[in-house]
């Protein structure tokens, strides 16, 4: 299973409208379910919800061989987290899908550091879902204990 | 006041989505400490009770400033009521409103920029650093740009 997210905050059916034609025209042979977010356009040709609660995302994720996604960290993190190969495609600002350009920043820093793929046009994405079919995300080593221990050790600061 | 723990009563805040697991990532540092939280989903309000009381306001961006007005009358009324003697965030424009709203009402600021901040800390960010006590971003090239910013890894 193939699982497409959009995060739950704003639709964004430049991607879901991309994935249902992508899905129509055959290319995508595995099941797809899609989170796409509220008010977002509904896909014709795979199953989706607009919201998932935590848990029953977590499950999705768990469960999809691969993912497609907006490249939100949330959804980045959640892929890295689970190893699963994730193609992104970031939202713009000029289609008014995000106040700024954040995500174009992370998804180029990511895809070079060959932790997700990432296509920054729908005529691409083809193109990105044929390499997302034998993608393998290298593992990211993040440090959040570090930084944890960083704050803590502020924290302890203030109550001496 | 009451006990020890309340008087160093945390507040952390952060939107939803990626902000929200980014900071959820830390929650050692804040482990057994009396802490409540301010978000803009109900989805996580579960997740979030494991830290103590939650609270969940609407969501709010630079582009709708009558929907930042609401959001401010909102949280103002929870830090008004709760005291936090810190608070922490991740962000965006909820944390951003938290941690000034906090400061009036002498806590200190604890702000961790967002990984997806590659070349620039958040406009968030830039807002609450004259007002932080500890800011840390996520990749170590951001600490040349910026004065009173720190690097202790990335969260995520």
């Amino acid at each position: 299973m193939i699982f497409l997210t959009v995060g739950t905050q704003f639709p964004f059916d430049r991607l879901v409208r991309a994935v249902d034609d992508i899905v129509e025209e055959g290319l995508i042979t595995e099941t797809v379910f899609g989170q796409v977010g509220q008010g977002g356009c509904r896909p014709r040709n795979f199953e989706s919800v607009a919201c998932l609660d935590k848990e029953a995302f977590d499950q999705f994720v768990r469960q999809a061989s691969r993912m497609i996604g907006h490249a939100g960290m949330g959804t980045i993190t959640v892929a890295l987290n689970n190893h699963k190969p994730l193609l992104v495609l970031p939202r713009l600002k000029k289609y008014h899908e995000v106040v700024n350009d954040h995500q174009v920043a992370i998804a180029r820093r990511l895809s070079e550091l060959g932790h997700v793929l990432a296509v920054h046009d729908v005529e691409d994405l083809r193109d990105g879902v044929r390499r997302l079919e034998t993608f393998v995300p290298k593992e990211r080593k993040a440090a959040p204990h570090a930084v944890a221990e960083r704050i803590q050790r502020f924290l302890d600061g203030l109550q001496d | 006041m009451g006990t020890d723990a309340e008087k160093f009563r945390i507040c952390l805040v952060a939107s939803a989505g990626g902000h929200a697991s980014q900071l959820l990532e830390l929650d050692e540092s804040w482990k057994g400490k009396d802490a409540f939280s301010i978000t803009t989903s109900r989805a996580l309000r579960q997740k979030l009770s494991e830290y103590g009381r939650v609270y969940v306001v609407g969501e709010c961006n630079r582009e709708h400033p009558l929907r930042v007005l609401r959001v401010v009358l909102q949280c103002a009324r929870i830090i008004f009521r709760e005291r936090p003697y810190v608070v922490i965030s991740t962000g965006a424009a909820v944390g951003c409103i938290a941690c000034y709203l906090g400061k009036l009402f002498g806590a200190k600021v604890v702000w961790i920029d967002s990984v997806t901040n590659v070349e620039r800390i958040s406009l968030s960010g830039r807002l609450v650093r004259p007002i932080a006590g500890l800011l840390l971003v996520q990749w170590p090239e951001l600490t040349e740009k910026y004065g009173h910013v720190e690097y202790a890894g990335a969260v995520v």
